[in-house]
């Protein structure tokens, strides 16, 4: 029998989703190895309480309603999967922003603010046990059909252990931290990417989430005397994955 | 008495929302199209980012349209900033704009919205009847793909748009590869256009649809200074907060927009209608060939207008890389700027309609103030007109399951990209 297999979304812009369906030369394959039993993006007709082998869940949590819709489907799923930096790790929507989340949702809706079901982004993590994770914003198309290879072998995915300078290095490209003082978080940050960014001439700007052992503190000393403020640092730090990464305030 | 008929959750749409019908007796009471998707606070978050660091934020407002947004934004800071982009780097947005049509059009019409037109629940069950099909539609998805990994250096979530231009250029390479790839697009829109020329448009109540769209500027389709109304208005671009008139709405986490207290329609069909003299070649060719009329009333020809777009960016993808090979790319660098205190408005025509973005920057160029409007937040309010049509038309007529399939359908005509409507919040002095 096929395993059983859900998609599902919380709150996103639908990237993993994407990713999935841009899977075109693997997609009929990928579709026949399982059945895809509840996919409400791509189906009308959807099994929503049945038993699956697989959830694959994108997207963070950011309201009581996501938070229910969650927990049911851990309920119902011997697999869950976190796919993509919102689910892994908070996402854009739980970045340091410039307010407190209560003031900022006050700046935004006044005082409608409390009508909606509204509340601080969190990753999946947070509100149920989460089995395996593939991490990215999107998640890379590659690392996510060797995962669901992984997975349908019984296997947990592997994860990329080293950070985005050692495929920059690999890549030979200039080096945008040390040589023009640009805060790329490339050192602090999973690889996994082909160090796509500094390719193109651009910062890292961290959104595979923090590489295991980040030596964040030597990337804030680098920064800090090449000019960079603290709070400036702290918010490049936490755009992504700010629910994980430690916050430090020195005084200010 | 009062019943209510409730779709949770509408299916084949990118983001969450669902359907009420309350109906007293046979009049109807009320029709709501309800957003729930999760609010992300999108333009608050911005406050106090550098300039720089905006289009990537941006652009994860939706993975569909994620290089409209990267662009739109990085067009409006441009106007904020004083910078004016070089020919080549307005040809090359021109370009990815081609590819994000392609992609998100042979997502929607295809993926989404045809399986409705044939009797299927989704394309995973229409692969199995007419697998061709599917392969034609994926193809024409990665064509869109792969047009905009070049231009943006990733499909979702481009690296590449920066405020004066590009990050890297495309090279030889990856031009002759893409107008191979364009060159066998054109093929499979052909075949695609044969099969839907036998595809009936599902019947719908015909009304006097109003609709919005940019008046294109030069040769470029999808980009303009001034949004027109179909009533003929037509007003520039930074009068945006006055044409669109967004308001909140309880029963929804997006706003909703109305010209002159009534609701307007903004998408492929209303840029065919209000802008389809500027159709030619084998877009007219499929045009014809699909007896496609932009005024038929029918929102459901939305996709076929769609369809109609695929043909036209293919071909325009493949005259903008024909050029550049035959020129040569100039290795321009990004046009150089300072930060300096100002503010900046720029509309573009994405896959689904009209995009607004404009910023306010403090004088070291940080972001004060940041308003994003996006197509399917002002078509909600036109959305939910056509659902009460539809259901007043139907009260006692249709069963229930029958119903509520009708009123997906039309909730699947519009394309909505539900994510991006509900970051719609704005901020500061703007």
């Amino acid at each position: 029998m096929k395993p059983r297999v859900g998609i599902f979304g919380l709150s996103g812009c639908w990237g993993e989703q994407i990713v999935l369906l841009n899977c075109e030369d693997e997609l009929l394959d990928l579709l026949g190895a399982v059945d895809v039993v509840d996919f409400l993006g791509g189906s009308s007709r959807n099994d929503t309480t049945g038993p699956l082998d697989l959830a694959l869940v994108e997207g963070s949590v950011g309201n009581a309603r996501e938070e229910k819709v969650l927990r049911a489907i851990r309920d119902r799923t011997r697999v869950l999967v976190a796919c993509g930096s919102c689910a892994c790790f908070g996402g854009v929507a739980a970045q340091e922003g410039p307010l407190p989340f209560d003031d900022l949702a006050a700046l935004v809706y006044g005082e409608m603010a409390g009508q909606y079901d509204l509340a601080p982004h969190r990753p999946l993590s947070a509100v149920v046990q989460v089995n395996a994770a593939i991490p990215g914003c999107p998640m890379e198309k590659k690392e996510f059909l060797r995962a669901i290879a992984s997975l349908l072998n019984g296997d947990p995915p592997l994860t990329e252990t080293t950070p985005v300078c050692h495929e920059c290095r690999m890549r030979e490209n200039g080096c945008l931290l040390i040589r023009q003082g640009i805060a790329c978080l490339g050192a602090v940050t999973q690889s996994g990417c082909e160090a796509r960014c500094p390719g193109h001439g651009v910062p890292c700007i961290g959104c595979r989430g923090p590489v295991e052992e980040a030596n964040v503190e030597s990337w804030r000393t680098i920064l800090r005397d090449k000019g960079w403020n603290d709070h400036d640092l702290e918010r490049r730090l936490r755009t992504f994955a700010a629910p994980v990464v430690k916050l430090e305030r020195r005084g200010t | 008495m009062s019943r209510t008929i409730t779709i949770d959750h509408v299916a084949r749409v990118e983001g969450h929302g669902g359907i009420t019908v309350v109906l007293d007796g046979d009049r109807v009471e009320r029709v709501e199209f309800a957003i729930f998707e999760g609010i992300r606070l999108f333009e608050g978050l911005l406050r106090g980012r550098d300039v720089l660091e905006v289009p990537g934020i941006v652009s994860r407002i939706c993975a569909i349209c994620s290089h409209n947004h990267a662009i739109t934004a990085v067009e409006a800071l441009e106007r904020a900033l004083g910078v004016d982009p070089t020919p080549q780097t307005m040809l090359l947005r021109d370009l990815a704009f081609q590819g994000a049509a392609i992609e998100s059009h042979a997502l929607h019409a295809f993926v989404l919205a045809l399986p409705d037109f044939v009797n299927h629940e989704s394309v995973i069950t229409l692969a199995g009847t007419h697998p061709e099909v599917v392969r034609l539609a994926l193809n024409l998805k990665k064509l869109g793909n792969t047009i905009q990994e070049v231009t943006g250096g990733r499909a979702v979530h481009p690296v590449n748009y920066v405020v004066g231009g590009f990050g890297r250029l495309p090279s030889q390479e990856d031009l002759v590869r893409l107008r191979d790839l364009l060159e066998r697009g054109i093929e499979d829109c052909q075949r695609a256009i044969e099969f839907l020329s036998g595809v009936p448009l599902p019947e719908f109540p015909r009304e006097d649809l109003e609709f919005a769209a940019l008046v294109p500027r030069d040769a470029f389709f999808f980009f303009g200074r001034t949004i027109r109304h179909s009533d003929g208005t037509a007003m520039p671009v930074e009068d945006y907060r006055r044409f669109t008139a967004e308001r909140t709405v309880p029963h929804s986490h997006a706003k909703h927009s109305r010209w002159q207290g009534r609701p307007f329609m903004v998408g492929a069909q209303a840029r065919l209608a209000l802008n389809g003299d500027r159709i030619g070649g084998l877009a007219r060719d499929a045009w014809e060939r699909l007896r496609f009329d932009p005024r038929c009333g029918n929102v459901l020809a939305n996709s076929i207008a769609q369809v109609i777009e695929i043909v036209f960016s293919v071909q325009r993808a493949l005259a903008i890389v024909t050029r550049l090979l035959q020129e040569g790319v100039v290795p321009e660098p990004p046009v150089p700027f300072e930060r300096k205190a100002g503010a900046g408005v720029a509309a573009t025509e994405v896959p689904r309609g009209t995009l607004y973005h404009a910023y306010e920057l403090d004088a070291s160029g940080r972001v004060v103030a940041a308003d994003v409007i996006t197509p399917t937040a002002q078509n909600l309010a036109h959305a939910e007109g056509r659902m009460r049509t539809v259901v007043e038309g139907s009260v006692g007529l249709l069963d229930d399951a029958t119903l509520k399939h009708r009123l997906e359908m039309v909730a699947r005509a519009y394309d909505p990209c539900i994510s991006c409507s509900v970051h719609v919040v704005r901020t500061g002095r703007t």
